[in-house]
């Protein structure tokens, strides 16, 4: 544990305080949902999380934010404004601070117009920085929505692979394995710098959804920036993200979704130092996902797999095994024990294909598995504490395994 | 405010107990039997504008989600404080219902004796999750769908706050008595309390959370009906 750690303990144990006192003095004062101004043009809501755990030196926490998501503090403020039955404008902005010596960073983490044009018809048409329509979790991702603390490996986890630099060889892309968190290529921008995951579910991208529902199927289909990876960069050229999913609740409290992705990965300003290829070549992130709920009494199950690969033609003459491929899996269950305890578990993989080496074939990152085990107890409606242990285990030479116990503090309102 | 129910009714048990030590006052009228009984009658005039819970801005949803929720009436309660010990004896309503139609709980404010056992059917095609976190009575009926419904038995007096793990607009009240000197206001806000032995009461109006009111009342000996209004602003 770090020298930020105690620090970080003592106000996560001050913020509790502050949170159970508060519940005691208003118990039957529970807040009712969100706040709206009268004919509910305008409705705003918010949440605060505070995420704590010792110092993850062997960096499987980390994310595109460079930091660890057990280790941080998150503040989300969230409105609609309805100018209609036809138009209405949603904003979503996040402040957001790594525990100790982090800075606070305040970004607009969704905001678009939604268009329903014809008000009795569930056809819908989103335009601005919009959700991903790929997968399940990212629209899950919301403290109180996570029953643990962590992410799954697919949406956080951070791969060797950047997209604005590359290995000169096979045997660069694997002496690399396992060490997403900070990656130095030889070629492009040759500034170390975190990888990416297979799925960036803390950024939304710049876009265009159509989505709508017949029950039971409901379908979206989406036209934005950058890869799944990478969804806010603008620096791939003007080939846009083609985005889609299909849900279908075939009976109450089941849900199965098939979701697919493909968009130009690599910066242009990697691809423009590279020999161009022979034909229009290829530069892609390529994805698809399946994703299920099933939830009954105190139950709910849930399973999410991606399956994501990588592709630029120059690739070719570096790797034999080219495109890259990887593959995460993860399956969740939440039981209610008593009212407002809860007990939680998540069982994760991160596996990727081989590549080949001067020395060996092995998987071009280093395979990821994790549990984490947990629960939760809700102090009043609106708040929640959780807490949690992480197991993770990677298959690589160097800090190879972690046991994180974390715990959390979302309050929404 | 909220929390002067509990209180109330347990204080409530004690002035009847001490009443009955001294064998006077409305305890012994209560016990009685026989004697006339009149009415606590009148209307609440609610000026507090109230807005209707909206659900959670959406913007992690792909579109605008479901139909929009039906509006909620919100009721008044009236009750007396300090109720004669007959209030307490016999039961009341056994049974009761609070429907989940358009991710709306119907009624949303329901009053019951204790003993009551509440059901809570579910009439819209999505699942609901009926929980409470309230002291009264903590309780979490799980996820169950269209068609299906729980029951609760509700045993405390006091105020149980209800809500929907999974909509988060979803809210009720409760509210448990102890005795059977209580009525919910209709449409026009008018609330009738029948059959209150003679004596002088305080009379209390709650509406949404908080006891907004408090008057004295008196049932005359022959019977007969004390007009009592109350405005909440």
């Amino acid at each position: 544990m770090g020298a930020t750690a105690p620090r970080a303990a003592a106000w996560f144990g001050w913020v509790l305080l502050a949170c159970l006192l508060s519940g005691r003095a208003a118990a039957q004062d529970e807040p009712r949902g969100a706040t709206a101004t009268p004919g509910s043009r305008l409705t705003v809501a918010g949440d605060a999380a505070v995420s704590m755990a010792p110092d993850d030196d062997a960096y499987f926490n980390y994310s595109s934010d460079a930091y660890s998501v057990l280790r941080l503090v998150r503040l989300d403020a969230s409105a609609v404004l309805r100018l209609g039955s036809r138009l209405s404008l949603l904003g979503d902005v996040r402040a957001q601070s790594a525990i100790g010596p982090g800075q606070w960073q305040v970004r607009p983490y969704a905001l678009f117009a939604r268009i329903r044009p014809w008000p009795r018809k569930a056809v819908d048409i989103q335009v601005g920085l919009i959700p991903p329509v790929f997968g399940a979790f990212s629209r899950s991702a919301y403290g109180n929505s996570n029953p643990l603390v962590g992410f799954p490996l697919g949406y956080q986890y951070l791969t060797s692979l950047r997209p604005d630099a590359l290995p000169a060889s096979a045997d660069g892309l694997l002496a690399k394995r396992g060490q997403g968190w900070r990656v130095r290529y030889p070629v492009g921008n040759a500034t170390p710098d975190h990888g990416v995951p297979l799925m960036d579910g803390l950024r939304y991208p710049l876009g265009v959804e159509l989505h709508a529902g017949v029950r039971p199927v409901e379908a979206s289909v989406a036209v934005t920036t950058g890869s799944l990876s990478t969804p806010d960069t603008r620096d791939v050229g003007k080939r846009p993200q083609i985005s889609g999913r299909i849900a279908v609740r075939p009976t109450a409290g089941l849900v199965v979704g098939a979701s697919a992705s493909r968009g130009a990965f690599f910066a242009r300003s990697l691809t423009a130092s590279l020999a161009a290829p022979a034909d229009n070549g290829t530069n892609d992130q390529r994805a698809i996902g399946f994703d299920a709920e099933y939830s009954r009494g105190y139950w709910i199950v849930r399973a999410e797999s991606i399956v994501s690969s990588w592709r630029l033609s120059q690739l070719d003459l570096l790797l034999s095994d080219h495109p890259l491929r990887a593959f995460s899996l993860d399956m969740e269950s939440r039981y209610r024990i008593r009212p407002g305890l809860y007990a939680a578990i998540r069982v994760d993989r991160l596996d990727f294909s081989e590549v080949c080496g001067s020395v060996s074939c092995l998987p071009w990152d280093a395979p990821i598995r994790r549990v984490e085990i947990g629960g939760g107890y809700s102090i009043r409606r609106n708040m929640v504490v959780k807490t949690a242990y992480q197991y993770n285990r990677r298959e690589a030479t160097v800090r190879r395994t972690s046991g994180l116990v974390s715990a959390q503090l979302v309050v929404w309102f | 405010m909220t929390r002067r129910l509990p209180l109330i009714a347990v204080a409530a048990a004690a002035l009847v107990a001490f009443a009955d030590l001294r064998a006077g006052g409305a305890g012994r009228a209560g016990r009685a039997g026989p004697a006339a009984t009149g009415t606590i009658s009148g209307r609440v005039d609610v000026r507090r504008a109230m807005v209707d819970a909206e659900p959670r801005p959406g913007v992690t949803n792909l579109g605008a989600g479901s139909a929009a929720h039906a509006h909620e009436r919100r009721d008044a309660v009236v009750y007396i404080e300090t109720a004669p010990q007959a209030a307490f004896e016999g039961g009341g309503t056994v049974s009761a219902s609070m429907r989940q139609v358009n991710e709306t709980f119907v009624p949303h404010v329901l009053a019951v004796r204790t003993g009551t056992v509440v059901d809570f059917p579910n009439d819209d095609t999505t699942y609901h999750n009926v929980f409470s976190l309230s002291k009264t009575k903590r309780f979490d009926l799980g996820r169950y769908a269209k068609g299906q419904s729980k029951a609760i038995r509700f045993d405390e007096p006091g105020i149980v706050r209800v809500f929907c793990d999974i909509h988060s607009h979803m809210s009720a009240f409760i509210l448990v008595f102890a005795h059977r000197f209580f009525a919910v206001t209709d449409e026009q806000g008018r609330y009738r309390i029948d059959q209150v032995p003679p004596g002088t009461y305080t009379v209390a109006a709650w509406y949404e959370g908080a006891v907004r009111q408090s008057r004295p009342a008196t049932v005359r000996e022959d019977g007969g009906s004390a007009d009592v209004d109350f405005a909440v602003r």
